[in-house]
């Protein structure tokens, strides 16, 4: 039995090639993914470990602020503290760091970096001790003097900037200038991770970074004899409370544990695609196994009647899978080491830099990568299989009957229900929110995929029927002859459009939720913001600019009001928020914060206002006092007020006042300007572009360029996501074609036939090519239906976050079942050349 | 004979012969070489009237069914000629071979002779839906009467009976006019009653409508509707018979010793 099994996949090379296509994509990207994140696990991981090499011991606060988006913030320690470590026993060298955002501007004032993407730009002080400074002078000299900085190598080379150039450093204080004294490679490296890196005297840092009393951490080496544990013990006996110490290998493991686990987000976040490619590889194969088994009904009766039994039909057809299942993945395996690259490319593209090493393919990729591929194609093939297995031997004897164009009730039924439990699924994911949320949603997806898959067969051919209503009369006899093909087998064209009908249904989703988004932000800006002028600081992550900027906006002739627009994370009765905070004297010119109850204007030091939703949720009301544990330090907030505009103002909103004491830095992500009532606004416009010109990130915008802007930020995002989803639109048109080669191969008899009495090739060609683009579109409509649900229900969901436009866009969504109509065509280029170079002869005189 | 479509003009024939539908000269189809060469045609030579009603006979593995593919211009020869009226088909190019064989052929096979998706009224139309044609309003009528489906024209094949799709297969051929028919043992899956049905059938299309058929057949009760028999032996023609009855067909193969 096995034997035939072998016999089978042998004579049937191409088919195989093909199924195993559909696993190959999946496997490769999933692999891809692996190998990329442990790449780049690795590269930070020795790049930690270069940092803290001569690290023995670090000092430091043990106040920490939970993070809603970012690695955790850590309060900075006082500058007394040093003093009591350098006394320390053990201690040979201490020496304090101090940190901060610092944007580098090269001397043809453009910005150095990459501030959307992910590398970020930071700066602290040049560290007097070799043992101590993990980076080293390639080119010229350490800082000395205050106009003194070093600059990575990375950026040097990529901006262009020599030793001796004069640099602006954009840091919270007002821009300043440095001449460049040196230049040095982290390591073996260019630069940390991609990072933008300014490094200064241990003063003017302080200066820069506005901690004129702290130092961000202190760094100690020890003395001969002395190990890392001896040496934090001792320090542990002498520093003050609320600071703490913790050996250079702890240290290094903690960043290299925060860097695992944003990987570990970014890991999931690209692993999502790669199950979702599998997923449509699974339908492929699922279909795939359907045909050729009925195709091969005789055969395997023949078999049956022989003696085999059902377990011996069942374990051939399984063995096949698996066989196919593993090759595949290996294939799929080494098709990911290339994946990656291209991975990184594309994150590249849509700004997200990563250093580049050598590749890291580690065991439990390559067990994890072919063992899912494996797996998958397994449990596609169980279905198909048990079928076989069910073939009595008396089929053998019989013509091989055809499809049953009628659905089952029990399928319907079975259809309902897993589409009724995905939808609910979803509508528990959305309503409930919190960690589990995104499962909920995610598991019920899947099921609302399946459910329509298997309620597939039962609308295929009145829908199918509805889409190629054109065909016979715009194409006569090829037109008919398609529209008859695409609807003979529902099952089979169910399923096959069901594989495309799930990267449609995402895109869809996406898009539909991008143009959501985008609509909702234009109707924010449109109903509830008053000012005429924004400026992006052009900053996202961290950072942003420097309060100088609003000062200076604030000056211009023709403004009537302006406000920075500041944030922190910050932890309120023990749960990680982030503050927004603004000028809340002139609040009321620029936006109505939709006052529910108390006041949110005029707001005083630590006092606070909160969105109407959130302090529901958190039973807080006016007059309750809440703890907030800042970056610097805890204080008692009172809430004096509640409102409605949180698309605008966040959750918690304070005044600038209260953020200035609670962030270590401040930064002004936006500036919101409201020109004088008669003003020309273009002319306010290029009077604050001069203003703002010594910081090259920040942009300028009235309103419609600001919306503009925003869009495009979605847009260049969607560019990736859609990207990564096209490759399961692929694998679906490899299912398409998978499937329409099977279809010719089986219509053998009557596609000769026809040529005989005269259809010419080009027809030929026409009939299976209009077949195909039946199916692609069928496809498509099913997954816009699904993805217009889904982008429905996410918008419901977030309505009370900002989210509260539903705008379907049509043009795209048109353009989508045009390009899959096309696709279609692409998919129907080789079955129907193969069904045009048939035998006529051979294909009607065969018995 | 009408031809509704002016021919192709590719290789006029070297002579005129009008009462000629099709006609092979020195036919010659090798396969393989050396020793395991085969001349399934060894130089066959012969013609197929106008209007009348051939019947190829011959043991298996005569030629018979290769002489009318090759013929029919479904199979192509190793050398020699084959005409369809003035037309040398060898020298066609696929491309109007097709179209050859669309509106100047007509096809009755064995069996799987209809398109299982079409109707039976859709699958006598094909061909000239195929050449973005409009059938002949008052010639379908005619042909459709003769076939008798009556209300079943609009079923499709799996719902018709085996004499009852070829009879509609024996419509399909008639119904684009065609200059010739050929058959290709269009009785071998039927019983015999159904099988004189459909052989009354194409007589009838001979005598009444003045239609070319060539059929291909082993059964010498097939053979006694046709005006004509030849006999094929190891590829060539050994014989021939005007007006031959089961009787004497019978007595010639026998000579074959079969």
């Amino acid at each position: 039995m096995l034997k035939a099994t072998l016999r089978s996949i042998a004579g049937h090379r191409a088919r195989l090639a093909m199924t195993g296509l559909a696993v190959v994509l999946g496997v490769a990207l999933m692999s891809g993914t692996l190998v990329l994140t442990d790449t780049v696990g690795r590269t930070f991981n020795e790049l930690f470990a270069n940092a803290y090499a001569g690290t023995d011991a670090v000092v430091r606060s043990t106040d920490v602020v939970e993070s809603q988006f970012g690695p955790e913030i850590r309060s900075p320690v006082a500058a007394s503290v040093l003093g009591v470590v350098d006394g320390a026993p053990g201690v040979a060298i201490a020496e304090p760091s101090v940190t901060g955002f610092a944007q580098l501007v090269a001397p043809d004032g453009e910005a150095v970096g990459n501030p959307q993407g992910g590398a970020p730009s930071f700066g602290f002080n040049w560290s007097q001790f070799e043992q101590l400074n993990p980076f080293r002078l390639v080119d010229g000299a350490a800082p000395s003097t205050a106009n003194d900085v070093v600059i990575d190598k990375g950026s040097a080379t990529d901006a262009d900037i020599a030793v001796g150039d004069t640099v602006t450093v954009l840091t919270a204080s007002a821009p300043r200038q440095f001449t460049v004294s040196g230049i040095a490679a982290f390591g073996e490296v260019d630069s940390p991770g991609g990072a933008t890196v300014s490094m200064f005297t241990l003063p003017v840092a302080r200066e820069l970074f506005g901690t004129p009393d702290t130092y961000s951490e202190i760094a100690v080496v020890a003395t001969d004899g002395t190990s890392q544990q001896q040496l934090v013990d001792d320090l542990t006996a002498v520093i003050p409370a609320g600071t703490e110490a913790i050996t250079g290998a702890d240290r290094t493991a903690e960043d290299q544990s925060a860097i695992a686990e944003a990987l570990g987000f970014f890991n999931t976040f690209l692993l999502a695609f790669a199950v979702v490619a599998l997923v449509v590889g699974a339908f492929i194969i699922y279909n795939t196994f359907s045909i050729v088994l009925a195709q091969r009904t005789r055969e395997l009766a023949l078999l049956r009647a022989i003696g085999a039994s059902r377990r011996q039909v069942l374990t051939s057809v399984l063995a096949e899978a698996t066989v196919v299942g593993v090759l595949a993945s290996m294939v799929g395996m080494v098709l990911g080491i290339a994946t990656s690259i291209g991975l990184r490319a594309l994150l590249g593209v849509a700004g997200f830099d990563i250093p580049s090493t050598s590749i890291v393919v580690s065991s439990t990729t390559v067990a994890i990568a072919i063992g899912t591929g494996t797996a998958i194609t397994l449990v596609a093939a169980v279905f198909p299989a048990l079928r076989a297995s069910r073939i009595p031997p008396i089929a053998a004897l019989r013509n091989v009957a055809a499809e049953s164009t009628r659905t089952p009730v029990l399928r319907v039924v079975i259809g309902i229900v897993v589409l009724g439990a995905g939808v609910a699924n979803i509508a528990n994911g959305l309503s409930r929110g919190g960690d589990n949320a995104l499962a909920a949603v995610a598991v019920g997806a899947l099921l609302v995929f399946l459910g329509v898959a298997v309620l597939g067969p039962a609308f295929a051919r009145p829908v199918s029927r509805a889409i190629s209503w054109p065909l016979p009369r715009l194409f006569g006899i090829t037109g008919t002859l398609a529209r008859e093909n695409a609807s003979r087998n529902p099952r089979r064209t169910a399923t096959t459009a069901a594989a495309l009908m799930i990267g449609v249904a995402l895109v869809g989703f996406i898009a539909i939720f991008a143009s959501s988004a985008t609509a909702s932000i234009d109707e924010i800006i449109d109903e509830s913001f008053s000012g005429d002028l924004i400026i992006d600081s052009g900053q996202f992550f961290v950072g942003g600019v420097s309060p100088d900027l609003a000062a200076g906006v604030a000056e211009v002739p023709g403004v009537a009001a302006s406000t920075g627009v500041r944030f922190t994370d910050a932890s309120i009765d023990g749960a990680a928020s982030t503050v927004f905070a603004v000028d809340t004297a002139v609040l009321a010119e620029i936006t109505d914060p939709k006052v529910v109850d108390g006041t949110v204007a005029d707001l005083a030091i630590d006092e606070m206002a909160v969105a109407a939703e959130v302090a529901a949720a958190n039973g807080i009301v006016v007059g309750d006092t809440v703890t907030a544990q800042f970056p610097t330090g805890e204080r008692t907030l009172t809430v004096v007020g509640t409102y409605d505009n949180r698309a605008l103002l966040g959750d918690r909103l304070v005044d600038l006042t209260t953020i200035e004491q609670g962030a270590t830095e401040q930064f002004d992500l936006q500036v919101w300007v409201k020109v004088e009532p008669g003003a020309d606004v273009a002319a306010v416009q290029e009077q604050l572009v001069a203003v703002a010109a010594p910081w090259p990130t920040a942009k300028v915008q009235d309103l419609t360029e600001f919306k503009e802007a925003q869009a495009s930020q979605f847009n260049q995002l969607l560019t990736l996501v859609y990207a990564l989803l096209g490759l399961a639109v692929i694998i679906a048109l490899v299912g398409i074609a998978n499937t329409l080669a099977l279809s010719v191969f089986e219509r053998t008899r009557e596609l000769g036939l026809m040529r005989a009495v005269g259809m010419s090739r080009s027809q030929l060609r026409s009939v299976v090519r209009w077949e195909s683009v039946i199916i692609a579109v069928f496809g498509t409509l099913l997954g816009l239906v699904i993805g217009i649900g889904f982008g429905w229900a996410m918008v419901q969901a977030l309505s009370s976050q900002g989210l509260g436009v539903l705008r379907i866009p049509v043009g795209t969504l048109v353009g989508a079942v045009v390009v899959a109509a096309l696709a279609g065509v692409v998919a129907a280029l080789l079955p129907a050349r193969r069904a045009a170079r048939l035998d006529v002869l051979a294909a009607v005189s065969s018995e | 004979m009408t031809t509704t479509d002016p021919a192709p003009d590719a290789g006029a024939a070297t002579q005129n012969t009008p009462t000629l539908a099709a006609r092979a000269e020195n036919a010659l189809k090798v396969y393989g070489s050396g020793d395991t060469e085969v001349r399934a045609l060894d130089g066959v030579t012969c013609g197929f009237e106008t209007g009348r009603f051939t019947a190829i006979m011959g043991p298996s593995g005569s030629g018979k069914s290769t002489l009318m593919h090759c013929v029919a211009g479904l199979d192509t020869l190793t050398g020699g000629a084959v005409f369809i009226g003035d037309t040398d088909i060898t020298t066609l190019r696929e491309r109007d071979l097709t179209q050859l064989r669309r509106d100047r052929i007509g096809f009755v096979f064995q069996a799987f002779n209809l398109v299982p998706t079409l109707t039976a009224a859709e699958n006598i139309t094909l061909p000239m839906d195929l050449a973005g044609r409009k059938p002949d309003k008052e010639w379908m009528d005619n042909v459709v009467s003769t076939v008798g489906l009556g209300n079943r024209l609009n079923h499709r094949p799996s719902e018709l009976s085996g004499g009852q799709q070829q009879r509609v297969a024996v419509a399909r051929a008639l119904a684009a006019r065609p200059d010739i028919i050929f058959a290709d043992e269009p009785t071998g899956n039927l019983d015999s009653r159904a099988g004189a049905e459909i052989l009354d059938f194409m007589r009838q299309a001979v005598t009444d409508l003045g239609q070319t058929i060539v059929m291909v057949t082993h059964d010498p009760m097939a053979a006694a509707y046709a005006n004509r028999a030849l006999f094929l032996a190891d590829g060539r023609i050994v014989d021939e018979m005007d007006d031959p009855t089961a009787e004497r067909v019978l007595d010639r193969l026998k000579q074959f010793g079969e």
